[in-house]
């Protein structure tokens, strides 16, 4: 019972509700070129080496969930003081979904509640070992537009039809749009992902705008990043966006 | 322009003459140069209040100043003034004379010829001693100076009136606040604000440093609630009032609490703290150095308002723990009311709000006393000499070396306490009294004693500030990993390294700075951070001041465990000589690196109900962190901080001008984090274009 992560993050404050530490699993089965843990692509470690700071490290080991636990159970009195938890990310979580069932049950035990962050690109039988277990998912939705999940590896049918099953099986959902430029930004993008999402009765939306934060971390895994010279959306630019959303869903958005 | 802003320009201008507060408590002192200490002290306090010309600015509403200070005179005059008054006594900083809460409740609830009458009473009562009677009548002496000194401001005023450049409506009410206040009680909001302004400044005319407001939100609350309820001022004026007279606190440190709880355990929080909150945000200067006693009631909704002033880059109000000052304050006998009156002095100093002379803090070097253990009890990086405990290689166990460290630390308290006693004894209390003070101290007038005589109801305390808890709990971690528990060198190895400032030896360097470090939630460090505030806790216990009161730990440091590092020789957590020692109760700079829940979940653990002074603890954050979505994640980390037993927590935003200087010098910002939407990387890290991009979000500190 070995589960393959790379980090575990306290005080996160993006993913979800509350004060929340974050693990993040190895191993994606998508290659956004935009992805900011490039780390956490493969699921083989990852040897980073950060010039600037003179320091090197690698990421990526196989733990067991005792040796986990005291760690994710150190924070407990700010989950519930902040109506926090933890939060599983990636990477892809559900990859790893039966270990990680068995980590959410221990954490569970303890009276804390678990988010995971998907893609959601793995068959729905990944979904059901963990519906019953978890506080809810935030479900990154990159398009609506099936040439382009395929180009990043991943099958818009397949997220369509677990959204849907997700929904319908009664399960909390936060869906999550990464806004990235030249990929899903223009208005047709948006329109298109709009459409989709309100078909299937989805009446809230968060944004998430493109930074460049992780660039660092391509440098220092000697990778290329293909968004490193991409600029920030303008204010004007996420005005529009976000208008365009509310058009069809309640938008929540950190600017 | 707001009114204050105008009002800043004029403060910022240029005074004529020379600075001379010597020069103005001189012409009192030479009327009668041979009087008894007291009449001699009070006739220079009265020249100074009544001698110096009134300066009104033309955007005042608040009047008083410190210009009037300044004088035309010439330069042998100014010298021999200077020389006369110092040679009769100055006390100073390290004789526990500064940092002083007054108890301006009183005044403003009798009024200042009330509080004249109530010398006169005392007169009466102490009638057959000489000495009291001497005192009183000095005290007495400072007050009629003080209201002349309001009355100068009357006629200050009038003669402004014919200057076309003064708004007449505005010096017809600082006329009519005068007036009403030389007469007897304030009667508005605009009154007592003012009353307790003059006051202020007179202490600032005396030459006096880092005097506190107090609860300013609680004495001036009846105040603003007759006025509001009478609907003769609104919140809008409360807060130009009070702006009014921030602004004019800008070189100095003037503390100022808001908040608390009584005895009932009930919030203190009422719309004035709203006010002053706002003023102090608007005004955006560093003097008002606010504090907020936050209790488990202070509404989330008054929490969620500092932290947006906080945000905007001024990092105030400091947050303090109420529940665990009071519970530090209790193990001194102070009875429960005066307890829950206390306010803040200095930066984060816990005073029993105008019932203890005043009193300031001093440095214990912690770190110190390894350069001693580990050379035979002699410093060269620090020139001193302290305990010979022996050859450090004798050492055998972890143990045996905290039985020696902590022989250490007994024989520096020791000198420590010598030192302070002496310097604080060495002006003879009787001889060198403090009238004007007295008459804002409880009970000098009842008693008929000075304030620095047995006048207050409790004794003098002091703070002894114990630098470098996170210096020494990672200095001591690493010796029991590096030498007791992995056996990777021996004590001998170590002195060695430390004495060559680990030249040569950069292997044993790295293994000392891998050794775990307080402010990552590991036991195997934190305990020494425990033991350091239970043991120094303990050992200046047993010291008492000159008049019986207690000797407090502070675990606060300014900007002195700069200056405290650069005189330290190597330590073992791999900090290099002269390097800054950790900051106040902070982990060491840059160390605690798995995150603000880790860092506090270490803060967590020392016992601060024994460090009755303060303690302080600074943490930076991205700026994105103030914003609509983060704040109630940042008001639950502290709250929940506070649940574990946290004193004080002062919060910063990362600044722009943080982030510039990170850009061009890299090397020296390795551990700065930046936050954007949830997402974290060293900024340092980043490439050029995207630090401008987190640059330009960042608004001006």
């Amino acid at each position: 019972m070995l589960l393959n992560i790379s980090n575990i993050q306290h005080f996160s404050t993006g993913d979800g509700e509350g004060i929340r530490t974050t693990v993040f699993f190895k191993g994606c089965n998508l290659r956004c070129p935009w992805c900011h843990n490039p780390e956490n692509l493969s699921a083989a470690p990852s040897v980073m080496r950060y010039k600037a700071i003179d320091k090197t490290e690698t990421l990526g080991k196989k733990v067991e969930i005792e040796d986990i636990l005291p760690e994710l159970l150190e924070d407990k009195d700010f989950f519930l003081q902040s109506g926090g938890g933890v939060t599983l990310s990636g990477g892809e979580v559900m990859l790893q979904a039966d270990d990680v069932a068995v980590l959410v049950k221990k954490l569970n035990e303890y009276g804390i509640s678990v988010l995971i962050d998907t893609a959601g690109c793995v068959p729905y039988k990944e979904f059901e070992k963990l519906n019953s277990l978890i506080q809810g998912y935030l479900f990154d939705f990159k398009t609506g537009n099936a040439q382009n999940y395929k180009e990043i590896g991943g099958d818009l049918e397949t997220v369509m039809q677990n959204l849907t099953r997700l929904i319908s099986d009664g399960a909390n959902v936060q869906v999550r749009i990464p806004l990235i430029p030249d990929f899903n930004t223009d208005e047709g993008s948006i329109l298109e992902i709009c459409e989709r999402l309100k078909a299937i009765g989805i009446g809230e939306v968060e944004l998430l705008p493109f930074h460049r934060l992780g660039s660092a971390k391509y440098e220092a895994l000697g990778l290329d990043y293909q968004y490193k010279n991409y600029e920030l959306l303008s204010e004007d630019k996420l005005d529009e966006i976000i208008k365009q959303y509310s058009k069809y869903f309640k938008v929540i958005i950190e600017r | 322009m707001k009114l204050f802003e105008y009002l800043n320009n004029e403060i910022c201008a240029e005074t004529k003459g020379v600075y001379a507060p010597y020069y103005y408590r001189y012409l009192g002192y030479k009327q009668d140069i041979a009087a008894e200490p007291s009449t001699f002290r009070a006739n220079g306090i009265y020249a100074l209040f009544t001698e110096t010309k009134p300066v009104i600015m033309k955007n005042e509403i608040i009047v008083g100043n410190k210009k009037p200070l300044f004088a035309d005179v010439d330069k042998i005059t100014l010298e021999y003034a200077e020389k006369i008054v110092q040679r009769f006594g100055e006390r100073t900083f390290i004789s526990n004379k500064d940092h002083y809460a007054p108890n301006y409740d009183h005044i403003l609830t009798v009024g200042l010829p009330s509080l004249i009458d109530e010398i006169d009473n005392s007169l009466e009562i102490h009638g057959n001693d000489t000495r009291k009677c001497e005192t009183l009548l000095a005290m007495k002496h400072t007050l009629c100076g003080f209201s002349q000194m309001i009355k100068n401001h009357v006629l200050a005023a009038q003669e402004c009136k014919k200057d076309p450049a003064y708004n007449k409506e505005r010096l017809d009410g600082i006329i009519k606040n005068c007036e009403a206040i030389t007469e007897g009680k304030p009667q508005t909001f605009a009154q007592a604000l003012q009353l307790v302004w003059f006051c202020h400044s007179a202490f600032l005319m005396e030459g006096r440093y880092a005097m506190a407001l107090g609860r300013l939100d609680q004495y001036l609350y009846p105040f603003y609630q007759a006025d509001i309820e009478k609907g003769i001022t609104t919140d809008e004026q409360v807060v130009e009032l009070l702006e009014n007279v921030f602004i004019k606190l800008q070189d100095d440190i003037v503390n100022i609490c808001i908040g608390g709880q009584n005895k009932n355990r009930e919030c203190e929080i009422n719309p004035l703290s709203y006010c002053i909150l706002k003023a102090v945000g608007n005004c955006n200067v560093p003097g008002p150095n606010l504090s907020l006693r936050l209790t488990e009631n202070t509404p989330d909704d008054f929490l969620d308002e500092c932290l947006k002033t906080i945000g905007t880059g001024l990092g105030y109000p400091a947050l303090m723990n109420d529940a665990v000052n009071i519970a530090a304050l209790k193990k001194y006998g102070y009875a429960e009311e005066d307890i829950y009156n206390y306010s803040m002095v200095g930066c984060i100093e816990n005073f029993i709000t105008g019932m203890q002379p005043p009193w300031s803090d001093g440095r214990f070097d912690t770190p110190r006393y390894f350069d001693y253990i580990f050379n035979n009890g002699i410093s060269e990086t620090n020139g001193s000499i302290g305990l010979d405990t022996g050859d450090v290689e004798n050492i055998g166990s972890m143990q045996e070396f905290m039985t020696v460290f902590e022989k250490q630390l007994i024989f520096g308290a020791a000198e420590y306490y010598a030192t302070f006693n002496k310097d604080n004894s060495f002006i003879n209390q009787a001889y060198y009294p403090e009238p004007f003070l007295s008459c804002f101290c409880y009970d000098c007038i009842g008693r008929g004693l000075d304030i620095n005589n047995g006048g207050s109801k409790y004794p003098s305390v002091h703070g002894a500030a114990v630098m470098g808890i996170g210096t020494t709990a990672d200095s001591l971690a690493a010796i029991e990993k590096v030498v007791f528990t992995d056996k990777r060198a021996t004590l001998s190895d170590i002195k060695n390294a430390l004495n060559c400032n680990f030249e040569g030896y950069e292997e044993l360097h790295k293994e000392l700075l891998a050794a775990p470090k307080y402010g990552n939630n590991d036991d195997f460090v934190d305990k020494y951070a425990v033991w350091f505030i239970d043991y120094l806790g303990a050992l200046f216990e047993n010291y008492k001041t000159r008049d019986g009161g207690g000797i407090y730990i502070a675990a606060a440091a300014n900007t002195s465990n700069i200056y405290a590092g650069r005189s330290i020789g190597a330590t073992p957590d791999g900090r290099k000589r002269g390097e800054p020692l950790s900051d106040a109760a902070s982990p060491s700079y840059g160390k605690d690196v798995k995150g603000p829940t880790s860092t506090i979940n270490s803060l967590s653990k020392p016992d601060y109900t024994k460090v009755a002074c303060g303690s302080v603890v600074n943490q930076k954050y991205s700026p994105t962190m103030f914003n609509d979505q983060n704040r109630p994640k940042l008001q639950a980390l502290i709250r929940t901080y506070f649940k574990k037993g946290g004193q004080e927590i002062q919060i910063n935003a990362t600044s722009r001008e943080v982030l510039e200087k990170a850009m061009e010098e890299p090397e020296k910002y390795k551990n700065l984090v930046v936050r954007v939407s949830g997402f974290s990387a060293f900024y340092v890290t980043l490439d050029k274009s995207v630090q401008l991009d987190i640059l330009n979000r960042t608004q001006k500190g």
